[in-house]
């Protein structure tokens, strides 16, 4: 058992964090190539079995993307209580994550204290730039989904600002900042839903709405907007310009480690917690990269048991930028996200009538 | 002397507005043929050849180049040489080509095989804008603006145009061949449209290709044919990454002594992995495909025992055997799926009639020749030394293109 209670979450040193992480993902290893077939199966072929990792770069990793194409379980199928898939754009496969009780738990615990680490601890009044929809289907969790339940926790007397047609609903959202105008507010949403439905939407109608005591955080990824080209310096200025919120945080996960996300500090980094980690890998030998190179980023968590995801690698560029040295005092690797691999085009005979 | 009017088909105003010309507009196409292998057209092409190959930024363009190199003079007059000359043979008239958008230069060998059968030639290009095809429409585009060859403008339309059924319909019922190039999808498509009663059609659905090596041969060669080996192999499998059909697949190696192939793999593939860091990097996508196909193929078939690379460059994947959907079992941008067998002959456990190319190193063409012959094989229409799997012909898939697109007119 990990012992969250007595494990501060951002207070250790690379070094001892690293220690602490290596025998937990060890664990982690050794679980799943007892319990997981496919993921034994893929480790002998590639002549990775051994659970005895000496460091966390040792760790073996799947590749994020095969959880669209296998379904992985550590656990017996009775066991599930809960199936998470990405929220794939139509057309695409999607990632299916099978829990059990004991790993959503841990989601649970661990993403409450990393964003405790941020808005404090108690729940504060909170608006989800969304609407109401989006939590009815409880049973099937788009990361959409499992993004607003998880983030709900933190919240009391949660509002949604969107209607079901995404259309922003200014008399709810004037009442409930009028409510709560003495106290601190959390705000959450997806990166692109607050920009397309919040951000754009009341420069369309030049309106403001002042929410300085509030708090906002956002994640899901920069993909929709990415052809925009908005940066997270403007995303956060055009934000603050609408809304006077000066706290605005984004986040780094996934859904294949729900729970164990990457906050953005005060000072624009996104921060490792003691209970996750990353590393930088060349994209043509996946060696581990030193801090100020861009590579593939591999995600480590010590959440998932209930599927062997406690080490991915992702699609997606990222640079490290230090270690314990971050100006807003949060111990270990800080790191930026620089998008996804660009997709190339490929040649070949295959079916191509266009 | 006044000519004989061309015979000529006219496009209906509703389909000839949803096309774009980009060579050739005209709402009249002629249908007449011509002889195979006419002059003017040979002289054509060579021309073509000079005037691509003459172009300053042609070594950007490996893939421009390989076509421009194909029609030299000199080649085509080999062609030539090499066909059946007996009868008299004439284009079928107007011959229909859709090509794909992933193999840019595809378009330009597809049309040179219709001029030089003696068609009329209307190619529907893909709706993306390559660089190697866009330096070929220019350069045939000027060529066709000079006097000398006025008579080879009216057989030239390059064509573009939104899927549409009414105008794929209109195509085949005017065409007398249709070329299909794409694979089991878009020839299924096209295939649903009526065509003329004696229509031909010369169609590439998606193939199966594999290279088989003698372990004993490897042994055997020097540390020079070793390497010349290795930029053979290299060809193979990173020109198109072994997304061509061509390309190989499978690796079999053929040997009856298991210690005899153990030292042969060790010989080849060191060097070979040299070879490849030297000459080779992939886009960061393209890494990630491979290693993800990689993992994938792992769980699913139970023949795999082994994956081991170095880097991520070149993939090794030890296959123990057979399994019945071998062809599905499938590996791009440098991965070597391979297997051991005792003699060739096991290999036509796995060759149906998707199979298309077999690369060979070390093997005489006579025993080749024995192989096809004694397994009766329903696969395989190319059997080709190591280095020359994406060499484009006349002959290609089985067919003598060439042939199938004109008509004899025997005369005895």
């Amino acid at each position: 058992m990990i012992d969250l209670k007595n494990t501060s979450t951002f207070n250790l040193s690379q070094p001892k964090k690293e220690e602490f992480l290596i025998e937990i993902l060890n664990n982690l290893t050794e679980f799943h190539l007892e319990n997981c077939q496919e993921y034994n199966s893929l480790m002998s072929k590639f002549k990775r079995v051994d659970a005895k990792a000496k460091s966390i770069e040792d760790v073996p990793f799947l590749p994020v993307r095969l959880f669209k194409h296998v379904d992985f379980l550590s656990i017996p199928q009775s066991k599930v209580i809960k199936t998470m898939t990405s929220s794939g754009t139509s057309g695409q496969e999607v990632s299916r994550i099978y829990l059990d009780k004991e790993t959503s738990a841990l989601q649970i615990k661990v993403l409450s204290k990393i964003v405790s680490d941020f808005i404090g601890p108690h729940r504060l009044p909170m608006l989800v730039i969304d609407s109401k929809s989006i939590i009815s289907n409880r049973k099937k969790f788009s990361a959409r989904t499992a993004g607003v339940l998880g983030f709900s926790m933190f919240g009391r007397d949660v509002e949604f600002a969107l209607d079901d047609d995404m259309s922003f609903n200014f008399d709810r959202v004037r009442e409930f900042i009028e409510k709560y105008k003495d106290e601190n507010i959390l705000i959450f949403g997806f990166t692109f839903i607050i920009w397309k439905h919040f951000v754009e939407e009341l420069e369309r109608l030049d309106v403001k709405v002042n929410i300085s005591n509030g708090i906002l955080i956002h994640g899901g990824g920069w993909k929709q907007i990415e052809s925009q080209s908005v940066s997270n310096e403007e995303y956060k200025e055009r934000l603050y310009n609408i809304t006077n919120i000066r706290k605005i945080h984004n986040y780094y996960g996934m859904v294949e480690q729900a729970g164990s996300i990457f906050m953005e500090c005060e000072y624009g980094f996104l921060h490792a917690s003691s209970f996750s980690d990353i590393i930088i890998r060349d994209h043509a030998n996946y060696t581990s990269q030193d801090i100020g190179t861009r590579g593939l980023i591999q995600l480590l968590s010590v959440i998932p048991k209930s599927y062997p995801g406690h080490s991915l690698l992702s699609e997606d560029i990222g640079e490290i930028y230090g270690a314990d040295d971050c100006q807003c005092g949060r111990k270990g690797k800080y790191f930026k996200v620089y998008g996804r691999v660009k997709n190339a085009e490929t040649r070949g005979c295959s079916d191509t009538y266009t | 002397m006044q000519k004989r009017e061309d015979a000529v088909i006219h496009i209906p105003d509703d389909i000839y507005s949803k096309l774009t010309f980009l060579i050739g507009d005209s709402e009249y196409i002629s249908n007449t043929p011509v002889v195979v292998y006419d002059e003017l057209r040979v002289e054509f092409l060579s021309d073509l050849s000079k005037k691509l190959l003459g172009q300053q930024n042609i070594r950007d363009y490996p893939d421009v180049a390989t076509f421009a190199f194909w029609c030299r003079k000199s080649n085509l007059l080999r062609i030539m040489n090499d066909q059946d000359v007996d009868h008299l043979r004439l284009g079928l008239g107007l011959a229909f080509h859709i090509c794909p958008s992933n193999v840019p230069v595809n378009f330009a060998f597809s049309l040179a095989f219709g001029i030089l059968s003696g068609n009329t030639c209307v190619v529907r290009l893909p709706s993306n804008n390559h660089e190697s095809s866009i330096i070929i429409v220019k350069a045939l585009s000027d060529l066709l603006h000079s006097t000398k060859y006025v008579d080879v403008v009216k057989f030239i339309h390059l064509i573009k145009f939104e899927r549409d059924d009414h105008v794929n319909q209109f195509w085949m019922s005017v065409a007398d061949a249709r070329i299909v190039w794409g694979g089991d999808a878009t020839v299924s498509l096209m295939r649903k449209y009526d065509c003329k009663p004696r229509s031909r059609e010369v169609v590439f659905p998606d193939r199966f290709s594999l290279c088989a090596i003698n372990a004993e041969y490897v042994l055997q060669v020097t540390k020079n044919e070793l390497d010349a080996i290795c930029k053979n192999l290299f060809n193979d499998i990173y020109i198109m990454d072994q997304n061509a059909c061509s390309s190989p697949q499978l690796f079999a190696w053929v040997g009856n002594d298991k210690s005899v192939i153990n030292r042969a793999k060790k010989i080849l593939w060191s060097d070979f992995s040299n070879h490849v860091q030297e000459r080779h990097d992939l886009e960061p996508i393209h890494y990630m495909n491979k290693y993800v196909n990689a993992c994938k193929n792992a769980i699913q078939y139970d023949n795999i025992v082994s994956i081991k690379h170095e880097n991520n460059l070149l993939f090794h994947i030890e296959l123990s055997n057979f399994h019945d959907k071998q062809q599905d079992q499938r590996g791009y941008f440098g991965t070597i799926q391979e297997v051991s067998i005792n003699t060739l002959d096991e290999l036509s456990e796995i060759i149906d009639d998707r199979c298309q190319t077999l690369t060979y190193l070390g093997f005489s063409k006579d025993y080749l020749h024995r192989f096809v012959v004694d397994n009766q094989l329903r696969g395989i229409d190319r059997i080709v030394p190591i280095g020359r799997s994406l060499d484009m012909g006349t002959i290609w898939d089985g067919y003598d293109i060439i042939g199938h697109l004109s008509r004899i007119v025997h005369i005895y």
